[in-house]
């Protein structure tokens, strides 16, 4: 209990810290965080003419749609928000910068990905909030459950981020294999499940788990079944428990470096 | 009960050859070539409580990586290290937290400061990571504020801090959960003599009035002299010499400098002793004082002419120090051409004019 509540104080430090760090440069700041929930408003746009026409695919209808949008969207961003340098860990471990980290008496895991914020995530997660907002039968247990859901979600954006990042330990580099896997991810979960071949679909509950993300959340809203709740935190602490482990695997064969470097 | 205990620690690093060639690099893809460099090789000393060590080397001796392995940032590849009591290498758990809130460490190169942001909230976070209760790290940081003159700077994005203010707050950050070890990789880079003093002064009184141990290594000779009793040097990942300042210095013993500064123009050589400097009316004189005796040399200086002023220096350290490496990296070459040149006899049964450090054969 008494580790929990200095991890609280310690995440909430690094939060208030990572904050303020990026409102220094205030204009920048909100120009990316408008700019990105313009740029998801366009799809809704596409969405919205496709679905007019073609009056439904696979299954989802034009608030199926949204409703993935704003789970992924808000989930995404809440996973670069809190744990802004998920997607620079094999950089980071590449130029040998996680001394710093291994020298306090905190988790290199959870230490290294708190350490910063990702500004343009920040336009993200709201863009996840607006859509909710507008989408049919809204109310204030519809709003928990989905908060929930991106809680869920998030940490198993973090945690596949985090470890395809970690393989950087052990092949050098490892940006590319993150950089498609950010694309599947994305790619797969913006789609109705249904419209992949069904020979395939395991994927989405294991390499590129789309399912956790997006489709168990879409089946748990739809039918306000909080049954669906512990299979998307189960499988959350699961994908958190994996990407640690690579981690700390890796990190015996981590070999610092001199470059000059600074916290920002 | 010593502080630090490094038992033949060692640590080698595997790198990829760079293949030269587009075929050798195609090759490599498949193939990498790799070579094993060895930075440290089987070290072994101890640290008392409130001992003041230098820790020295020349560029690639093996000093960072040390540095490191005691302090958890690298694993050691054999051997052992222990530092109040407990073992750096163990990467999880309660060990390494409970080693890593007991000491302190400062790398030059590298801030544990927020660039963007002032001080004062990077110790707020710092408080945070070492659980230290808001009361007590206010407490704590007023007193590091007082002390290290910080008051100015604590509301400052560090950004705009001048380097020497930057190295003050990184080492005030360092201290802020009052580490019993206090590790410096080269603290005073890059700093200009005033700032380079006020610093030497803090981790002085770091040692003498709270007690904390310090393991430094940094290029500055003022540093070790001002705040070090006891040198370690590194050369090729090896300890070379081991020993007090005291004893380090007393090598210096058998050369002095002495320089003259006289009212007007004289005749200043004197026999058997060339002057390495000399102007119409001074000189300076590098005096190995087993051949010649300094009473002697003084009294025939003064006779010279009338003396405005004359001083007697001891070696600088710097220079001894850099004798120490010379002669042994002159001592390795040797037993390389000795060892290479016995090979080449061993090989060819036939004798050979002479080698270089190459092992390469003279014409």
């Amino acid at each position: 209990m008494k580790t929990l509540k200095a991890y609280l104080r310690f995440l909430a430090a690094a939060f208030a810290v990572n904050v303020k760090s990026v409102v220094e440069y205030r204009a920048n700041f909100l120009a990316q965080t408008f700019g990105m929930m313009l740029n998801n408003a366009a799809f809704a746009v596409f969405w919205k003419v496709l679905l007019d026409r073609t009056g439904g695919l696979g299954g989802y209808g034009f608030a199926d749609v949204m409703f993935v949008w704003a789970i992924v969207s808000t989930s995404f961003g809440l996973a670069h928000v809190v744990f802004g340098n998920v997607r620079g860990l094999s950089e980071i471990i590449r130029e040998g910068d996680l001394d710093a980290y291994l020298l306090q008496p905190k988790d290199v895991w959870l230490n290294v990905l708190a350490s910063r914020t990702e500004p343009s995530a920040w336009g993200d997660f709201a863009y996840g909030f607006v859509v909710l907002a507008f989408l049919p039968g809204i109310s204030p247990e519809r709003v928990a459950l989905f908060c929930i859901l991106a809680l869920a979600a998030a940490a198993v954006f973090t945690a596949c981020f985090a470890l395809m990042e970690s393989l950087a330990f052990f092949m050098g580099d490892s940006t590319a294999l993150s950089g498609a896997l950010t694309e599947f991810l994305l790619s797969f979960s913006l789609y109705p499940e249904t419209v992949f071949d069904p020979g395939m679909r395991w994927i989405f509950y294991t390499i590129v788990p789309s399912g956790f993300i997006a489709f168990v959340p879409l089946a748990a809203f739809r039918s306000l079944d909080w049954r669906l709740v512990p299979i998307a935190i189960g499988a959350a602490a699961a994908y958190v428990a994996l990407s640690r482990a690579v981690f700390n695997a890796g990190l015996r064969r981590y070999e610092s470096g001199n470059k000059i470097g600074t916290k920002v | 009960m010593p502080v630090i205990e490094v038992d033949r620690l060692s640590k080698t690093f595997r790198s990829r050859v760079k293949p030269r060639g587009f075929v050798a690099g195609i090759r490599a893809v498949a193939k990498p070539e790799t070579r094993i460099v060895d930075a440290v090789r089987a070290v072994s000393f101890s640290v008392e409580e409130a001992e003041a060590v230098a820790f020295l080397g020349p560029n690639g001796a093996g000093k960072s990586t040390t540095i490191k392995m005691l302090t958890g940032i690298l694993s050691p590849s054999s051997g052992s290290a222990r530092v109040l009591g407990l073992d750096p290498s163990k990467r999880g758990g309660r060990e390494r937290n409970a080693l890593a809130r007991s000491i302190g460490a400062v790398f030059g190169q590298k801030s544990q400061l927020w660039f963007h942001l002032p001080p004062a909230d990077s110790f707020r976070l710092l408080g945070a990571v070492y659980e230290i209760d808001r009361k007590a790290l206010a407490a704590r940081s007023g007193e590091l504020v007082e002390r290290f003159g910080m008051a100015e700077l604590m509301d400052v994005p560090v950004r705009r801090l001048s380097l020497g203010q930057r190295i003050r707050c990184e080492i005030a950050a360092s201290l802020l959960h009052s580490p019993r070890v206090l590790f410096l990789d080269e603290p005073t880079i890059g700093l200009d003599v005033v700032v380079k003093r006020e610093i030497r002064l803090l981790l002085e009184e770091l040692v003498k009035r709270d007690r904390v141990t310090i393991f430094l290594t940094s290029h500055d000779i003022g540093d070790i002299e001002k705040i070090c009793k006891r040198a370690i040097i590194i050369h090729h990942g090896e300890v070379v010499v081991d020993e007090s300042m005291k004893d380090l210095k007393h090598r210096a013993l058998a050369k002095k400098y002495v320089g003259v500064k006289y009212a007007h123009p004289v005749d200043i050589d004197l026999p058997g002793l060339s002057p390495v400097k000399r102007t119409e009316d001074a000189a300076r004189f590098e005096v190995d004082t087993r051949r010649h005796r300094l009473p002697e040399l003084i009294a025939a200086l003064a006779a010279r002419g009338e003396l405005l002023d004359l001083t007697v220096e001891d070696e600088p350290l710097e220079n001894i120090i850099a004798e120490i490496f010379g002669s042994r990296s002159a001592a390795e070459a040797s037993a390389v051409t000795a060892a290479a040149r016995d090979a080449r006899v061993e090989e060819e049964d036939a004798p050979v004019a002479g080698t270089d450090a190459d092992g390469r054969g003279e014409p």
